[in-house]
């Protein structure tokens, strides 16, 4: 590995950002290095917020923080159309993960404009990858959790299981051990987003 | 311990670029921080002041504006002690007079002043170029390319500073302020000096007359000498390259254009990454484009080292042909697609082959999708406030709009704000155009922190001149779109703590107006009430105080006073008219839309909820209720 880079996408208060924080400092504990850039949306709600992790080898060497054109190879999408929104940084191999739970923007609920069906979203998105896998994260986090607390963690084992990270599961839990409370409950979680991973085929 | 604070040389950790400038002046022996905040430098205070108890001999403090900030900054190094102040890229103007000096007297410890600079204007009105002012304040200027940097440069800063006897700026846009990634850390000292004594200098303290001539004059033999001193202080390098075509660049775009030269296959070109843009050592340049063909200038905005190095070089005798802004765009944010991009149509080099691709189908594909845009957050009070001008105005209104959260009233669904530029240019502008618009109404806005920031000048000259208007001052009681800051009207601290807030009514009486109301903006009828009668009162500044705090803190708050009771709202499905004013007009994303059998129906995300109560406030059918339980308890119907 030289690169591996992981876009994150969602809405302002959905934990982009956190999610992020846990692959980056995942990176700390295996050694690699890492850097990130971050949309805050001007730190609203409702806005768009992505979060680029950019993992690399050497400590010595500097990459910037974000992701070009074409470059993701993982994108971990907390809603579908932020995930066509951000469709610009995938290629043919990159896989996508997406939470099948539609939010409609302030422009919808206005009736400017309608939100484009889930047909439509996932038929554009496959065409720049076939490896496309899409989950209602937040009916799956109600069911097992009774909250939806515990979304972004279901999230982030489907996108380890898929992705063929180059951080460890170690890792990965051993920082949301250190930064969240209730372990036990964020580490069936993952192990959840990995199971259903397993038995799901791409769109 | 928090990592910021480790005395562990070499740990490798991760910070955010903001903290990198944090453990830069730790590592410095810093003793005296001042800060206003703003996006993208406000977590240098944060960080500053949440290391209180692990440095409690640094004076750190977020002042009432930027140029209050500098002069403490200032005169912490007049009195020996090393010093920084940090502010956004607008805050420059605010701190330009302080600053203008600054050169002229020198330092008797290091001096640094942060600007988190803004390209693309992503949380700001302007994305002007900082870099520019070094032009005539003479501050020597450094520009770190990443997290590392960030920290060594900051570090740096302090010697110079002393060395030359000139504060030092260190600009980093947002996309370095606001970037994740490793961090290695340095050792911290054995001591930080932070007592210090004026030494009174009449010679460079009092600037008048032929003594200030004379201090304009050391000011510029010491950046003279800065740019002569040893070769780039460690702060420039060239990536060697055998090529006819070279590349200057600085700041994050050097790596991008790094990885734009690699995508584009551009594997000789010599490449030289200034760390110091001002002032640039003329050699240094001259040496680096001895033999090149052509040189080309990759920076952000309008063209600042372009116009320095065609400067410098044609001084120096050296002809080259220079290009820069007649590739890249002097307005919005540079990154590696668009270098890319521009490269390639200039050099006549294919993109490659997946980028292509992905450009096209994003271009067929992501054109026409609905934008998102930001929102007042639940239970925001902003949002109850803005509803209720709507009701009260119908829009037949002029809104004189300002800074803060409440700028997102220009928005749908309340479009209810008229401008914004600088801060304060509510009432400010708005006093103007009343002394010459003398029908209909005007309501000016002005959040707490805003308003003690600049906003009482401008407010004093409104009342003297007889403007009418009313002013809303929004006060949520903190510092909220930057991050939570205190405010001068922030009464408990998120964990308790009592703080001695300003009386905001109390300032506004003195100052001599006679119309002053508070309203609880999530009791939409009351407050909707208060506008209108304002409104019908037509001779000066009336004023509504808007006062409930922002939801955010309010909610963090409740983690340390949980009460006994817990509260919902609930749409009755029966009762719901889906009249669309809840769920379009007040526009609460806890508010959502379902379906059901064809039909749509609303209800309120429990999860999101923060139980302002505002939408059962404003239902025209009473179809929203209040259920609250004991905790434990079950849920019964309190009305």
């Amino acid at each position: 590995m030289t690169r591996y880079d992981i876009l994150i996408c969602g809405i302002g208060g959905q934990g982009a950002i956190s999610l992020g924080t846990v692959l980056k400092l995942a990176a700390i504990r295996d050694g690699l290095g890492v850097a990130g850039a971050e949309r805050r949306g001007g730190a609203q709600r409702e806005g768009v917020v992505t979060s680029n992790v950019r993992y690399f080898e050497g400590r010595g060497e500097s990459v910037s923080g974000l992701i070009p054109a074409a470059g993701a190879r993982m994108m971990i999408a907390m809603e579908p159309l932020e995930a066509l929104r951000q469709a610009l940084y995938l290629n043919e191999g990159s896989v996508v993960v997406v939470n099948d739970f539609p939010l409609a923007p302030v422009h919808v609920r206005i009736g400017q404009y309608e939100y484009p069906s889930r047909e439509t979203i996932y038929a554009r998105l496959q065409e720049f990858t076939p490896h496309l896998y899409a989950f209602n994260i937040d009916e799956m986090s109600l069911n097992h959790f009774g909250s939806l607390r515990q979304v972004n963690t279901i999230s982030l084992g489907m996108a380890f299981a898929l992705g063929n990270m180059p951080v460890s599961r170690d890792s990965l839990l051993g920082v949301i051990r250190d930064r969240f409370p209730d372990f036990e409950a964020n580490r069936k979680a993952f192990e959840l987003g990995i199971e259903a991973a397993g038995k799901a085929p791409p769109l | 311990m928090k990592e910021l604070a480790l005395n562990e040389p070499g740990r490798t950790i991760l910070a955010m670029g903001n903290d990198a400038v944090v453990r830069g002046g730790l590592e410095a022996g810093l003793g005296y921080f001042s800060t206003y905040p703003g996006t993208p430098a406000s977590e240098i205070g944060e960080g500053y002041v949440s290391l209180k108890e692990e440095f409690p001999h640094i004076h750190a403090e977020f002042s009432v504006n930027e140029h209050v900030a500098a002069h403490g900054a200032q005169g912490a190094s007049w009195a020996g002690v090393r010093s920084m102040t940090a502010m956004k890229h607008v805050g420059m103007n605010v701190a330009a007079e302080v600053l203008h000096f600054a050169a002229y007297t020198g330092v008797n410890a290091g001096f640094v002043v942060v600007i988190g600079s803004d390209p693309g204007a992503t949380s700001s009105t302007s994305e002007q170029d900082d870099r520019w002012y070094s032009l005539h304040t003479h501050l020597p200027l450094l520009e770190p390319a990443d997290i590392q940097e960030a920290k060594d440069f900051t570090k740096l800063a302090f010697g110079l500073s002393e060395r030359y006897d000139l504060p030092v700026v260190l600009n980093a846009p947002s996309k370095l302020c606001h970037n994740i990634g490793s961090l290695s850390l340095g050792p911290l000292p054995a001591e930080f000096p932070s007592a210090g004594r004026f030494e009174k200098d009449p010679s460079r303290y009092i600037n008048l007359f032929a003594g200030s001539v004379a201090n304009h004059r050391r000011a510029m033999e010491n950046a003279a000498r800065l740019a002569a001193g040893a070769p780039s202080h460690g702060l420039n390098r060239v990536i060697p390259g055998t090529g006819p075509l070279g590349f200057i660049s600085s700041s994050v775009n050097f790596l991008y254009l790094m990885e734009a030269l690699a995508i584009l296959g551009i594997t000789d070109a010599p490449v030289m990454k200034l760390g110091m843009t001002y002032p640039l050592n003329t050699g240094e340049i001259a040496a680096f484009a001895k033999g090149l063909e052509r040189i080309i200038i990759v920076e952000d905005l309008e063209g600042f080292l372009e116009f320095q190095i065609k400067s410098a070089l044609y001084g120096a005798g050296v002809t080259v042909p220079i290009e820069g802004k007649s590739i890249f765009p002097p307005f919005g944010e540079l990154d590696v697609d668009l270098i890319v991009r521009l490269l390639a149509e200039r050099l006549k080099k294919p993109l490659p082959k997946a980028m292509s691709r992905s450009i096209e189908l994003a271009a067929k594909h992501t054109a026409d999708i609905p934008p998102r845009q930001g929102s007042f957050c639940i239970g925001c009070p902003h949002r109850a406030t803005l509803y209720s001008v709507v009701k009260a105005t119908g829009r037949n209104a002029v809104f004189a709009g300002d800074i803060g959260c409440y700028t997102l009233s220009c928005l749908p669904p309340f479009s209810a704000f008229d401008w914004v530029t600088c801060m304060n240019c509510g009432v400010g502008i708005g006093q103007g155009i009343r002394q010459v618009m003398k029908e209909g109404d005007m309501i000016a806005y002005v959040g707490d922190s805003t308003f003690f920031h600049s906003g009482v000048p401008g407010l004093i000259n409104a009342i003297q001149q007889g403007a009418s208007m009313v002013l809303m001052v929004l006060d949520n009681k903190w510092v909220a779109m930057t991050g939570h800051q205190p405010s001068p009207t922030t009464e408990t601290d998120v964990d308790g703590r009592k703080l001695n807030p300003v009386d905001i009514k109390g300032l506004l009486k003195s100052i001599g107006i006679k119309y002053v109301r508070t309203v609880d903006p999530f009791n939409i009828k009351a407050a909707t009430a208060a506008i209108k009668e304002a409104l019908r009162q037509k001779e000066g500044v009336r004023v509504i105080i808007a006062e409930a705090e922002c939801a955010l803190q309010y909610g963090r708050r409740l983690r340390y006073e949980k009460p006994g009771y817990e509260v919902y709202y609930q749409i009755e499905p029966g009762i719901c008219q889906k009249c669309d004013e809840c769920y379009v007009h007040f526009g609460c994303p806890a508010i959502r839309r379902g379906e059901k059998g064809g039909a749509h129906y609303y209800y309120i995300e429990e999860a999101s909820c923060l139980n302002c109560g505002a939408c059962r406030d404003l239902c025209p059918n009473s179809a929203i209720s209040r259920v609250e339980i004991k905790r434990g308890g079950k849920k019964e119907k309190a009305s």
